[in-house]
């Protein structure tokens, strides 16, 4: 008798003990579905695209032009595996000599997006921003109701990260008189400031020529051309948004980057 | 691509094509290096056509800007397996006693694997030449790296004042190649700074590049030789003196005399003197070419604001057409003269027809009745709505018998024809009056003609009656409101059964997430109190 209602009493506390129990298992099935959704969306968005941040030059609107060309044509001597007759080329404001390809249809469509950049810069003085240059790769789709099209599969992503700032401290003038005119102090901080951004270009010059070597797996097999390309630079719209914009670009950008 | 595949159909293999390209990169990477750290006059060394040799497509990197010095080509080619090391010095002209101090020195080895590497390389035909594709294309990104590199270290400028003709500096650049170099002191080796470039795997072994150099040839302090003072005194005091005008053609006038025009121009800029400023917006005018038109991407807005506005009219312009033509006789035959003034916009030739009928008393009804059956046959519509007419006029009798026996139904059916009643009113209710009393005198009853004899008398009377219609048609108007808010309720009906199907499916749906927690909060319970169980029965018999 006293054995048999010890073990009712037993029994008692189990019920209340249980409860707890099945809730942390329900929240834990719960988490583990939205695991599951989780895990299925970002398998979906990853793809194989290496990218590079290049350093933040800040540099003056007359300088642009040189910057860009010297970066943009060392990366694609670089990306450029098919047969070239290589050129130097020597800057304009700084010690530099940077190689092109010898492709003028190139040089010139670089040129055309400089000039593109450099209106944009003259609409939105003293601001931080990014040219991108994407390689990609094209395979057409199944013919659909709409007709057949080709989808691009970037590969690779440089960002090229410019701060342009006005040239206020030298006046508006950049005649050779003007600069003789200028005191000493001027002319040395207009030295010393140009001798920091070319070796801030020799670093940025040398970390594509890393980055170029190490990564080589994930390029395509060699066409009896120059790669697919897309140079990227920042629209009219980007200056209402500013800094999100930045943000959102460079979300955008790891699976379908900006393009005009 | 074609290169490799030949040199490797002529080796029999992948591992003969590896074979060719590691001497070959270590021969490239050479004749790359020399020609930018050997200074020479370039002007007798221009450069070649477009064709190139098949030696120079290796790597796709023809080195024919500029070409390397007449010395490499004299120089014997690397040993298969055995370092390449390239000492780039500087020394003091004259050949004095004056030491060399090695500015630069590049390495490029092969280094092989292991044997345990080996044994894993030896893989098939096609894995070889798969692996040689690879290392290929590997390579020849590190040559241009190379390429690029040794433009951008300092020695670079050195190389590029030495090789300005017409003028000689207190150093001179000289070379020495081998596969092995005396090592570094340490103070050497503390000033130099190294840079490695990322290796290229091959069948052979890594393939490795790397550089060690002086960051900064400041210390060296180069200057022109004072031996031909004449010339130097004559360029500077020139330049200031004279004219920036006249100064710009006596530069240009060296140069085509010196034939390059990079070297003179390109010391100037280096130099610490005025003399580089004038040429600034030549360079400019050189190397930026004439500016594209910026054209505003947004073409695609306006093309859909107007596509939208199209379709918008398209719209709008379909259902007016036919009731403007179906109202305007109707309203114009039955109006009296305000009513008319109301209704004059409607087509001129029936309000002629309207007024010559209304002049004429006696033969109006007869005339009307002519064009109503004209009018009649010419609509295709007309059947349905004389069907619709006869119905609401059974209604109304049906509704007012109905009403003294049972109100409730009598109610319901006065409410759907009242609302018949108003889509006709639109259109010609009230020449469908004057038309259906007259068939339903004759087949009703007696209640029927009295109907039709108050009708008759009332058309007689011309502008009292139709004042008398327009009354009558107003106060008919008014149940609109309430037959519009029947279907108002059920619509709101609708919307109810949509929200409670929704929330049926989430009840079911956490039913069954409840059920399935409830399924396992049982099974736990029930494991529980069987290892509860057990203990205890353990216990008690341990107690016994």
């Amino acid at each position: 008798m006293f054995c048999s209602s010890g073990a009712v009493g037993y029994q008692s506390p189990e019920y209340f003990c249980g409860n707890p129990t099945g809730f942390l298992s329900l929240y834990i099935i719960r988490n583990f579905i939205w695991l599951r959704l989780l895990i299925r969306r970002f398998g979906v968005a990853e793809m194989n695209c290496e990218t590079c941040q290049l350093k933040e030059l800040e540099l003056e609107p007359r300088e642009i032009k040189d910057v860009l060309r010297c970066i943009l044509h060392t990366i694609f001597f670089h990306r450029t595996l098919s047969l070239v007759r290589p050129k130097d080329f020597d800057c304009d404001f700084f010690e530099i000599t940077y190689v092109q390809c010898g492709l003028p249809e190139l040089e010139k469509e670089v040129d055309e997006k400089i000039n593109q950049f450099v209106a944009w810069v003259e609409k939105h003085p003293n601001r931080s921003s990014q040219v991108c240059l994407s390689f990609f790769d094209e395979k057409n789709k199944l013919p659909s109701w709409f007709g057949n099209k080709t989808e691009r599969i970037y590969w690779e992503q440089w960002f090229i990260n410019l701060h342009v700032i006005s040239p206020k401290r030298h006046g508006k003038s950049h005649s050779s008189k003007a600069l003789t005119n200028i005191g000493g102090q001027a002319l040395e901080e207009s030295s010393s400031r140009r001798a920091a951004l070319e070796s801030s270009i020799h670093e940025v010059l040398f970390q594509i020529i890393n980055f170029a070597n190490e990564k080589k797996d994930h390029i395509p097999p060699i066409p009896d051309r120059i790669f697919n390309h897309e140079i990227s630079i920042p629209s009219s719209s980007d200056s209402m948004f500013g800094w999100n914009t930045d943000v959102l670009r460079r979300v955008l950008n790891s699976g379908h980057p900006y393009s005009l | 691509m074609a290169t490799l595949s030949d040199s490797a159909g002529g080796g029999g293999g992948g591992r003969a094509g590896a074979e060719l390209m590691v001497p070959q990169f270590h021969l490239k990477a050479l004749h790359a290096i020399l020609a930018v750290r050997a200074p020479r006059p370039l002007a007798a060394a221009p450069a070649p056509a477009a064709s190139f040799r098949r030696r120079d497509r290796w790597f796709h990197l023809p080195l024919h800007a500029p070409p390397p010095p007449a010395s490499a080509e004299h120089l014997p080619e690397p040993s298969p397996g055995e370092p390449l090391v390239v000492d780039v010095y500087l020394t003091p002209s004259g050949g004095g006693g004056g030491a060399e101090a090695v500015v630069e020195r590049w390495t490029v080895s092969c280094e092989p694997w292991s044997a345990g590497a080996r044994g894993g390389g030896g893989a098939a035909a096609s894995g070889e030449g798969l692996a040689v594709n690879r290392a290929y294309k590997r390579c020849i990104t590190l040559l241009r790296s190379v390429y690029t590199a040794l433009r951008l270290l300092p020695a670079y400028r050195v190389f590029r004042l030495l090789c300005a003709s017409g003028q000689a500096y207190n150093y001179e650049m000289g070379f020495r190649v081998g596969s092995f170099a005396a090592p570094f002191t340490r103070a050497e080796e503390a000033a130099m700074s190294t840079r490695r470039f990322a290796p290229v795997e091959t069948q052979l072994g890594r393939l490795v590049v790397s550089v060690q150099y002086l960051p900064s040839l400041a210390a060296f302090n180069l200057e022109i030789c004072s031996l031909a003072p004449a010339m130097l005194i004559t360029d500077y005091v020139g330049s200031p003196a004279a004219d920036p005008m006249r100064a710009f053609p006596a530069s240009l006038t060296e140069a085509a005399s010196s034939a390059p025009a990079f070297p003179p121009r390109r010391p100037n800029s280096w130099a610490p003197s005025p003399a580089p400023w004038p040429y600034t917006p030549g360079q400019q005018a050189k190397f930026s070419p004439p500016p594209a038109l910026y054209a505003s991407p947004t073409p695609s807005p306006p093309t859909f604001a107007g596509g939208y506005l199209q379709s918008r009219l398209s719209g709008e312009t379909a259902p007016m057409i036919i009731p403007g033509g179906g109202r305007g006789p109707v309203h114009n035959r039955n109006m009296s003269d305000p009513v008319r003034g109301f209704m004059l916009p409607p087509p001129s030739p029936k309000n002629i027809r309207g007024d010559s009928g209304g002049h004429e008393t006696p033969m109006e009804t007869g005339r009307t009745g002519i064009r109503m059956a004209d009018l009649y046959t010419n609509l295709p519509s007309v059947p349905k709505i004389k069907i619709k007419d006869s119905r609401d006029e059974s209604g109304r009798f049906s509704g007012v018998f109905s009403s003294s026996g049972s109100p409730r139904l009598g109610f319901s059916r006065s409410s759907s024809r009242l609302s018949m009643q108003d889509d006709t009113d639109d259109l010609d209710f009230p020449f469908a009056v004057d038309d259906v009393d007259t068939p339903d005198s004759r087949p009703g009853s007696s209640g029927g003609k009295d109907v039709g004899d108050q009708a008759s008398s009332s058309s007689h009377k011309s502008q009292d009656a139709a004042v008398g219609y327009l009354v009558h048609m107003l106060k008919s108007a008014r149940p609109l409101r309430d037959s519009s808010n029947s279907p108002l309720t059920s619509r709101v009906e609708s919307v109810e059964g949509g929200n409670v199907s929704s929330f049926m499916s989430r009840r079911t749906s956490d039913a069954l997430e409840e059920l399935e927690s409830f399924k396992e909060i049982k099974e736990n319970l029930l494991a529980r109190s069987r290892s509860r169980m057990q203990e205890s029965l353990d216990k008690s018999l341990r107690h016994s």
